[in-house]
Parts: structure tokens; sequence; C-alpha cells
């Protein structure tokens, strides 16, 4: 699991961001509890929160892989012992589906000056606030420009033009495998995803709308699949055991040449003392599926949500969001990522973001419906990709378990 | 002893198990038997989300909402379901279907096949199957190994035992995610173990693409993590060996082999019950090899269905049915154990 690995590793990563000069001045008293994921961003977040720290206040972050489970055992609770937590597009779709997050609509009114809250930082559902958004991602291509050059390739715009460059970047000996993708790790949320990037790249859906049905296991899903076994073939035969850190970590040694990784991860390809490529890796939108369609790829926010069951005072809670997330941070943390905020200048290692956006790269769907889909994808495709069973068994089981998810949710009748 | 003063010194301890076993016990079948959801309704929603610069998205599409009660709290249902989370979580539909099907135009043979591979593929039994098959495999094993290693060690020089006995024990010092962690790496792409075979001249070996070698790791895995256990206990068990039997077998020309049966492994077998026992449970509920080798493709185990189906599912109630299930699983293995030592007891 990526974030077991990540927090062994946490010994070693020292995060020192520039901090802020202006000093947090929050004056009330009590507690902030909050509960995010843990990578870089929040990690960063979280240091700059606990600035709010005082004699009266005390600021408190927990971070871990598993927040999930916590945090939605936390707010369906009488008391939600988070006052805040850190949320992305498909994890605040189930909390808002239960009207558990509370509107922070007034708080931003109230605040919108102090912070210079943005609009754009504004996640609405209607005409509720649900959500303050600080970072943007996106997943994309990452390929070895020296490579590309040496074999006279282009940067592939369709996944055939992928498949075509992997069969002539098979012959090259200085690399193990032509392409990597996280087709493997804990739960198997990361497989889903990459089904789910090229599903919806060929105007697939997962479900309809209007009854919540599954709609993956179609034509377009099969197609999907196949594609997804035409890939394996140019992949480490270990592929349904690597999840994105270990996609990475290929990238990094030199073990392959091209990779679908997340855009928050391509400084790392230039990390002295962890990467031995430095200077050698490019990043381009994900290939479409069809000749000059959208990216196979979804566009993603972070953000911070308010529960309506909190143990604290909501006011409080909000400030410390926004002190963490306010323009000085974005500022003197430029690089660390795709920041929502408009002081955030782009860079190299995010203009592929921004280009995926640019050549339509829908948001991943904000319905409860697509989790439950996700999720039950993810568990099922991997029999046939390991040789198991057909697609379209292993599609057929993906929605027999996503049916039997939606059910127990109520979103449809057994 | 009175009644009253026998109840005053057992009543501590039957109020903490009642609160800490009974009680959560309780709870668990509680939540199995009952679903909940908000009760939520289909309706047209305008989200908002941010691209880039100061730019944004609308989209509108029909999304669950949650119905609102009078002071505008959403309607929680929480309704008693019955066996249907069980059912659910074993699949007892499908079973039903996969056995009922009817099979004529193959032969029998060709028909268990297919049987138990459809059996398989139901998430909860393909689980099970990989389940008891580690428990079955690393059971023995274990036991065979901590008595070769309580015997070597036994039989060391003085001087060597205390360094021995630590070194054997490291296994089980490690954090069993820690160490999970550890031998994955040695065997993805690159690892320690992988470079070094393709060094021998043995080419790449890719022990995670395949069914029988990434169950193979994660069985070894488990040899190695629960050995150090067997062997403390037998090495204590092995301190308190009586010298006169052995003596005895000795002198009645007992060859080493024979002592071993005769008069060792008798002297241990009440330890090798208590292990076998402890080993069962602990092997039943295997999990943090297969979170982290992250194959469940090729193994999966209940526990770690368990905890999928809370934290990626969000169904805390399906997690418990799959906990009964679990302490089913693990009653019906120790059965035989337990008829064993009641038995012994009972002779001796």
């Amino acid at each position: 699991m990526k974030g077991i690995r990540k927090l062994i590793a946490a010994g070693a990563l020292v995060v020192s961001p520039a901090m802020a000069s202006a000093e947090c001045a929050i004056d009330s008293d009590g507690e902030v509890n909050v509960i995010t994921n843990f990578f870089e961003t929040l990690e960063l977040l979280a240091s700059v929160m606990e600035e709010c720290e005082s004699e009266s206040l005390k600021v408190d972050v927990k971070m871990t892989t598993d927040h999930k489970a916590e945090r939605e055992r936390a707010f369906e609770a009488a008391v939600s012992p988070y006052d805040a937590s850190a949320v992305a597009n498909s994890s605040i779709t189930v909390l808002q589906a239960k009207g558990q997050l509370m509107p922070l609509n007034d708080l931003v009114e109230k605040y919108r000056d102090e912070y210079n809250i943005e609009d754009q930082m504004l996640i609405k559902f209607g005409d509720d606030v649900a959500a303050i958004a600080f970072m943007a991602n996106a997943q994309h291509f990452f390929y070895r420009k020296d490579l590309f050059e040496k074999h006279g390739l282009e940067v592939p715009a369709t996944y055939d033009d992928l498949l075509a460059a992997a069969a002539v970047l098979e012959n090259d000996d200085s690399i193990d495998y032509p392409f990597s993708a996280a087709f493997g790790g804990a739960g198997n949320w990361e497989l889903g995803n990459e089904f789910v990037n090229i599903l919806l790249a060929q105007g697939g859906t997962m479900f309809d709308p209007e009854t919540s049905e599954p709609t993956f296991h179609g034509p377009e899903g099969l197609q999907t699949l196949e594609l997804m076994g035409q890939l394996m073939e140019h992949m480490s035969p270990n592929a349904l055991s690597l999840d994105f850190g270990a996609v990475k970590q290929q990238l990094q040694q030199g073990e392959v040449a091209m990779a679908i990784l997340w855009g928050d991860q391509a400084p790392t390809m230039d990390k002295e003392g962890e990467s031995t490529v430095i200077g050698k890796v490019g990043f381009a939108p994900a290939p479409a599926m069809v000749e000059g369609g959208p990216p196979a790829t979804t566009f993603w926010w972070d953000g911070y949500v308010i529960p309506k069951n909190l143990d604290g005072d909501p006011e409080t809670a909000f400030q410390v969001i926004m002190h963490a997330t306010r323009p000085e941070v974005v500022d003197q943390n430029n690089d660390v990522t795709l920041w929502i905020r408009s002081n955030y200048q782009p860079t190299d290692y995010t203009a592929a973001i921004i280009q995926s956006v640019m050549a339509n790269a829908p948001p991943y769907p904000m319905n409860p419906q697509s989790e439950m889909a996700h999720g039950a994808i993810g568990n099922n495709i991997g029999d046939f990709l390991a040789g198991k069973e057909s697609a379209e068994q292993s599609l057929a089981d993906a929605a027999d378990a996503y049916l039997s998810a939606a059910a127990d949710a109520g979103l449809i009748s057994q | 002893m009175k009644t009253k003063s026998f109840l005053a010194f057992v009543a501590p301890s039957v109020v903490t198990m009642l609160i800490l076993i009974a009680l959560p016990l309780i709870g668990v079948v509680y939540l199995a038997l009952h679903q909940t959801y908000v009760k939520t309704e289909l309706v047209e929603v305008t989200t908002e989300v941010p691209l880039f610069g100061t730019q944004t998205r609308k989209t509108t599409r029909t999304i669950p909402q949650p119905v609102l009660d009078d002071e505008g709290r959403a309607i929680r249902i929480e309704e008693f379901v019955g066996m249907q989370n069980l059912r659910k979580a074993a699949d007892i539909d499908g079973l039903a279907e996969t056995l009922g099907r009817s099979r004529e135009s193959v032969s029998a043979w060709e028909s268990i096949v297919r049987v138990y591979r459809e059996i398989t593929n139901y998430e909860f039994w393909g689980a099970l199957e990989f389940t008891l098959l580690y428990t079955f495999l690393t059971t023995p094993a274990v036991l065979g190994l901590g008595l070769a290693l309580a015997l070597a060690v036994n039989n060391a020089a003085k001087r060597l035992r205390g360094t021995l006995v630590f070194a054997t024990l490291l296994p089980m010092i490690v954090t069993p995610v820690v160490s999970s962690l550890a031998i994955y790496w040695m065997f993805l792409d690159n690892g320690v173990v992988s470079t070094l075979i393709e060094m021998l001249g043995f080419g790449k070996f890719h022990f995670l693409a395949n069914q029988i070698t990434a169950r193979t790791l994660i069985i070894l895995y488990g040899v190695w993590f629960a050995t150090p256990f067997a062997f403390i206990i037998l090495y204590a068990g092995l301190q308190t060996l009586p010298r006169d039997p052995l003596e005895s077998a000795m002198i009645d020309g007992a060859n080493e082999w024979q002592r071993l049966r005769y008069v060792i492994v008798p002297h241990l077998t009440p330890l090798l019950t208590v292990i076998a026992l402890i080993h069962i449970m602990d092997a039943y509920r295997v999990f943090e090899p297969i979170l982290v080798f992250g194959t469940t493709v090729y193994a999966n185990s209940v526990q770690f269905l368990t905890f999928h189906v809370l934290g990626f599912e969000d169904n805390v109630h399906k997690a418990a049915a799959y906990s009964i299930l679990t302490i089913i699983g693990v009653v019906i293995l120790l059965i035989p154990v337990l008829r064993q030592s009641f038995r012994d007891r009972k002779s001796s």
C-alpha cells in the first residue's frame, strides 16, 4: 500500500516548506482536529495548519491512508471527532449525498477579503459551497525524451500510436519494458482508475444517471479491457502488483520508457539522489482514444470540507483551513503542486495537466455511484488481465458487485 | 470456599470478559443483521469545479441527494435485514446458482473443475480458498521448522545459545507490515532477489506475475514470520525435558530418531497443540502480506475482504458479516485441535 510505504519513508522524507512570514493570528480557543490523506502537499498544508497552535487553541492533523474509512464513520456519528477533512472529486460525493457536509457559504462571505478567497476555489453543489479546493491533479503521459529521439518517435496522440511506439521500444536493450501504469496496489483502486480513464475517453459511461444501473460492462467497457490487455503485453509481468509509487520508481530507475502517472509526481523525475534519468523525462497529456478526442484521463481537485456534526467551532476550523491555503503559502511553495489560486505560476512540471484540461479532459464524475462502480471495476478486472477469465465475465462480476453495493447504499432497490 | 467469596474473586474477570469479548461480539452480530443508509432521491444538480487559473467548469447532472426531514436533517433508514448481509457476503445465491446449473454436456471431471472455478470466482470463496491453503500449509511447516530450530539451538554450544535465540526471534520482532514490505521489495522487478537471480544467469524472474509464485511467496513469508514463535515455546519446553527417560532410552539402544519420536515429541505434545491452536487462529486471519503484495487477483484472504468492504465499499454491515464468517471459520478449524487436547487431558 502506497501510504504505508510513504509512512516508512517518512523518517527520511523531510518536508521543509518555506514558512509564510505572516503568523497565524486566529483568536479563538478550543481544538481543531483534521483528518487527511497522506501525500506531500497535504503534509505541507498540515504543517502550516499547525502554525495556528497557541496556548488556547490546539490544532491536530491526522494523516492516514485509511482516511476514507475513518472519515465516513466519523461524519456518520452523532458527533464527529474531526472538524475538517481533506477530500477529492470522488470521496466528496458519498459525503455530500448523505447530507453530511456543512455549506460554507456564510463563512466564505465573512472571510472572503481576509483570506482573499477566490471563486474558483469553491466546490459547489447547486448553490451550496461544499468544499474549498487548493490543488488540481490529473494523470498524464511521461516519456523518455532521449529514447524517443533515438528511435525517431513522436509523442503518441492516441493509444494506437502508443502501442506502435511500444512495439518499437521493445527492441531497446537499455530499458526493461516499454510501458508502465498503476495496474496494482491495495484495494485495486488504481487499476479501476486506469479503466475509468480509458472508458470515459471513448465515450463510455459508468452507469445510467436516471436509474443508477451499471453501463460500464457494455461494448466500450470491453474495448477498454481489450486495450488494457494489449498494454499489459508491453508492461512488466508483475504489473498487477505495481502501484503508482512503483511506476514512479520504474521511470526514475530507467526501467521503462513510457508511463501514465499522476501529474504531481513530475518533479520527482528530476530529483537528485532519487532519479537516474534527470532531465530526460518529458510530459504530455495522456493519449486520446479517438483521433482528436479528449485525452484518456480525468481531472481531479483536492480540497477541505467541514462536517455538520463537528465537535468544535466551524468558524475556527474554517480559519485554520484558509490560513493553510492563503496566497502566501502558494507563493512560497509554488513548485510543490498545481495550486488552484490565481497567484500560482505554472511550471514545466504542471504544463501537461493544464494541457489535458485544455484538451477537454473531463473532471472525474462527481456522483456517489462513480465511486462504487470504480471500486467494483478495480476489484474484478484483474481476473481478466491475469488471464483467469474472459473480459465479459470479469465485467459481469464487476456489474454484480456494483449492484450489490449500490443496493446496500439505498441508491437502487434490491 | 464460600460461594460469596468465590463470586467476589471471579466477578472482575467475568465483567471484564463480558465488556471486552461478549459485548463487541453482540455488536458485530447486531450490525450484520441490519443495514443503514441515507434516503436519497435523484435531483438535477449543477456542480462547479476549478480547472486552472481562474477558470471553472459547470456540469449539470442527476445525482442522488439526501431527502431531508422537517428540521432539515437527512433521513437515515435503519432496517433489520436478517441474513441478507451474510448471504451477500458469502454469495449464497450465486453459489446455489452455480451448483444448480446443469452440466450434462461435459464429463464428470470437467464439470467438477468448472464448478470449482466458478465457486472460487466468488469473492468470499476465492478468498477462503487461499486462506485455507495458507493455514494448512503453514501450520505443519511452522511446527516442524520450529521443532528443528529448537533442537538445533538446544544442541549448540552454550555460549552461542543467547545469540542464536535472539537471531531466530528477529522475524517475530519486526512488525508484520514492515517485514511484508521488505519481502515485497526484495522480489519486485529489480529487487535484491530478482537482480541476484538475473546476475547468476537465470534470466528475469517475475515472482508476482502468476498465481503459483505469488502464493508461494506469501506462504513462505508466513512460515518465516511465524516459526520463531513455535521455536521459542518449544525451546523453553526442551529445557524442562527430564534427563532420566532420555538416558534410559539411550541405554536401551534407542537411536536419535527414536529418542525424538518416543521421548522428546511426546513430552512436547501439549506445547505443539497450543502452538497449532494459536497459529491456526493467526493464519486464518492472514492480512498484511495480502495488503502489501497488492495481488488480490492471485491471493486474497477473508480478513482482507473485511478490511476492503469497510474501507472501499463503506459498508460496515457487510464487513460485520465477514467478521462473523471469520469467527465461524476459526471455530470450525479449531474443533479438531480442541477435541484432541481435551482427549489428551482426559487420558492423562
